[in-house]
């Protein structure tokens, strides 16, 4: 039996000779970094994407601006490694071509940071799915990305292989920020759909081949680079180069046809049973019963009402005649977090403002409808803000004190009505939605 | 004679190339805020405020490499002045350039912001010298900075000025002490230890 100088029994099987360079070293940290970066960008982002699985998508697509720079960063640090050991010359005796030796050392931290992106992904995918209100897991951007991270850490390693200068890894990963942002912020031109990591909008997806080009885009690319250091023959690296420039030239020509509308966006699920219908987008259908609770009461009122809008839609754009707009629900954060709506009483108030439809008049709206306007929603659904209101304008100037009086006087007026007579009142009050002038509102 | 010393001292750490290069990193700023038309919007310098410092901490964390670590334990005077001085005053060369770049507006992502996160990210920088070595000190920084850039949109709660201190626009009391609480953990651990030795290995 064999034993090694510091008494271990060799395994039984020779490791590859490769295992060392992937599982020691630099590398496993370089997708510990990665998990590391994404998990605090993802932790601190949670409430806007959580529960929603194409702004999942969406922010793991778009933290390629951060995690690809830092990825090509870690490849230079590696590229510079055999200069600093002084063990350049040593890998010249080896008995494998440049592009092999290359190869040896550059791939573990590709690998690596591939996995430490997939390994976030998966974790955020699966912090999504408890709750997910509808739709289905976005996953088509998710391969591209990786193969992006993959590029960086490889472009990385060649500069970091011909650059000898100790601040070149965050030099390099400062203008890889650079080339990922100024698209995404500069003016909108053909130029932005050659950016790998271009901010993917929720409510639309790529079409299938769009993160196949983009691979071969970025993947080209980095391959070229690769091919023009290391190959025996340089002059291979211009099969890829001519690989990513027809498939950057594909990108470019076909333009904004590369995103379509997700169909399921402009599809809503409806509740029939109520009047006003209550309709939610089919993208987090799985709310619908949440709204229905938080508007139960503002229906309740309304019952026998005539002139209502025939729904509360939630489509993109604005409402058809005689709609009125669902309050916003997403993007997610505010209203919605985590699958709960967080204030549904003030989601019913903005749900009655939204009846009233005076969104878009002129701060200066006639004072009669605005008491009748403040009368209606303290009857159907009181603002979480109200009395905080109320008391500062007990506190303000007459003229602010006389206006309270004359609005609470109006509220008064409205509660004290038999059923029948606030039925009609509210039919002809309705029948004046969306008009900012004061002809028609019936008095209070 | 005394004059040698600290000249050998700041050859040995790279202290020209390194204020050439925080003065490389200033005229980059002031071009990329001029790029953004910055004036017209105060808001649009964010991108500036966050990785100019960021770029000037990184420069001055690999300047804290010390190629010769075994023979420098052996010298008879203590290192923590030179430390304290080199640090010091490449963080004042730093924090008095960069705020150049965003001149006018002080509330919202001005030469204070500018300052606070230069010095916030020199001291992460320098904590991670001790920790990890000067050649990768720039990586927790960049990380964290770069994460919290894209991750504080929108966010709340009592906290956030704290944890999201590079993107807070100007006075927030919790962004300044987190800056200058991360400037004097960072600071002190690098004059009190140094940077991680490391030799050729990585």
């Amino acid at each position: 039996m064999t034993l090694t100088a510091d008494g271990r029994k060799p395994p039984a099987r020779p490791l590859h000779p490769l295992r060392a360079e992937v599982v020691r070293g630099f590398a496993p940290w370089t997708g510990a970094v990665v998990l590391l970066t994404l998990g605090v960008l993802l932790t601190g982002t949670s409430a806007r994407w959580q529960g929603g699985w194409a702004e999942t998508r969406s922010q793991l697509h778009d933290s390629m601006l951060v995690i690809a720079p830092l990825t090509a960063a870690a490849g230079c640090l590696q590229g510079g490694r055999e200069r600093r050991r002084r063990t350049d010359e040593l890998w010249e005796t080896a008995v494998r071509g440049r592009l092999a030796r290359f190869l040896a050392s550059a791939m573990p931290v590709a690998l690596w940071a591939a996995a430490g992106f997939a390994a976030a992904a998966a974790l955020a995918l699966l912090a999504t799915w408890p709750y997910a209100q509808g739709d289905r897991p976005h996953l088509g951007l998710l391969p591209g990305d990786a193969v992006l991270l993959a590029a960086c850490a490889v472009a990385g390693h060649v500069v970091g292989r011909l650059v000898a200068w100790r601040p070149a890894a965050p030099v390099l990963a400062m203008a890889g920020y650079l080339v990922l942002a100024v698209p995404a912020m500069a003016s909108p031109g053909a130029g932005r759909h050659l950016d790998a990591a271009f901010p993917a909008p929720v409510g639309s997806d790529p079409v299938w081949w769009q993160p196949v080009v983009m691979a071969v885009w970025t993947g080209g690319l980095a391959s070229a680079a690769v091919l023009a250091y290391a190959a025996r023959r340089r002059y291979t690296a211009l099969v890829p180069l001519a690989a990513a420039i027809a498939a950057g030239a594909l990108l470019v020509r076909t333009g904004d046809g590369l995103w379509h509308d997700d169909p399921l966006a402009s599809r809503q699920v409806c509740d029939t049973s109520t009047t006003p219908q209550i309709c939610v987008n089919a993208r987090y259908e799985g709310l619908l019963p949440q709204i229905r609770g938080a508007l139960s009461e503002v229906v309740g009122r309304l019952e026998g009402v005539q002139n209502l809008p025939v729904r509360f839609e939630d489509r993109p754009g604005a409402p058809r005649h005689g709609e009125a707009q669902l309050p916003m629900l997403a993007p997610f954060g505010w209203s919605v977090v985590r699958g709960r709506l967080t204030d549904p009483k003030q989601y019913a108030w903005e749900a009655v403002v939204e009846l009233e439809g005076r969104g878009d008049c002129e701060s200066t709206v006639d004072p009669r409808v605005r008491r009748a306007d403040d009368a209606v929603e303290h009857y159907l659904a009181p603002g979480p803000h109200q009395e905080y209101f109320d008391k500062l304008a007990a506190e303000g100037s007459a003229a602010e004190r006389a206006e309270l009086t004359a609005r609470q006087r109006a509220r008064a007026r409205l509660a004290s009505m038999g059923e029948e007579e606030r039925r009609i009142w509210l039919s002809a009050y309705f029948a004046t939605a969306g008009s900012c002038g004061a002809r028609g509102v019936p008095a209070l | 004679m005394t004059a040698i010393g600290p000249r050998l001292y700041a050859r040995s750490r790279a202290l020209w190339p390194t204020l050439a290069a925080l003065v490389g990193t200033t005229g980059f700023a002031l071009w990329a805020a001029h790029l953004m038309d910055a004036y017209l919007d105060p808001s649009r310098r964010v991108p500036v405020v966050a990785l100019a410092p960021l770029m000037a901490a990184a420069v001055i964390g690999t300047s804290l490499y010390t190629a010769s670590d075994e023979l420098d334990r052996t010298a008879v005077r203590p290192w923590w002045p030179r430390r304290l001085v080199q640090l010091l005053g490449l963080s004042a060369v730093a924090a008095a350039l960069l705020p150049t770049a965003v001149l006018g507006d002080t509330l919202v992502f001005g030469p204070p912001a500018m300052i606070r996160n230069t010095l916030g990210s020199t001291g992460v920088t320098a904590a991670a010298a001790v920790l990890f070595g000067a050649r990768l000190s720039w990586l927790p920084a960049f990380g964290y900075v770069s994460a919290v850039y894209l991750a504080s949109g929108g966010a709340r709660g009592p906290a956030v000025t704290v944890w999201a201190w590079p993107m807070q626009p100007g006075p927030q009391t919790g962004a300044w002490a987190a800056a200058l609480a991360a400037f004097a953990a960072g600071g002190a651990l690098y004059v009190a230890r140094g940077a991680r030795p490391e030799g050729a290995r990585v």
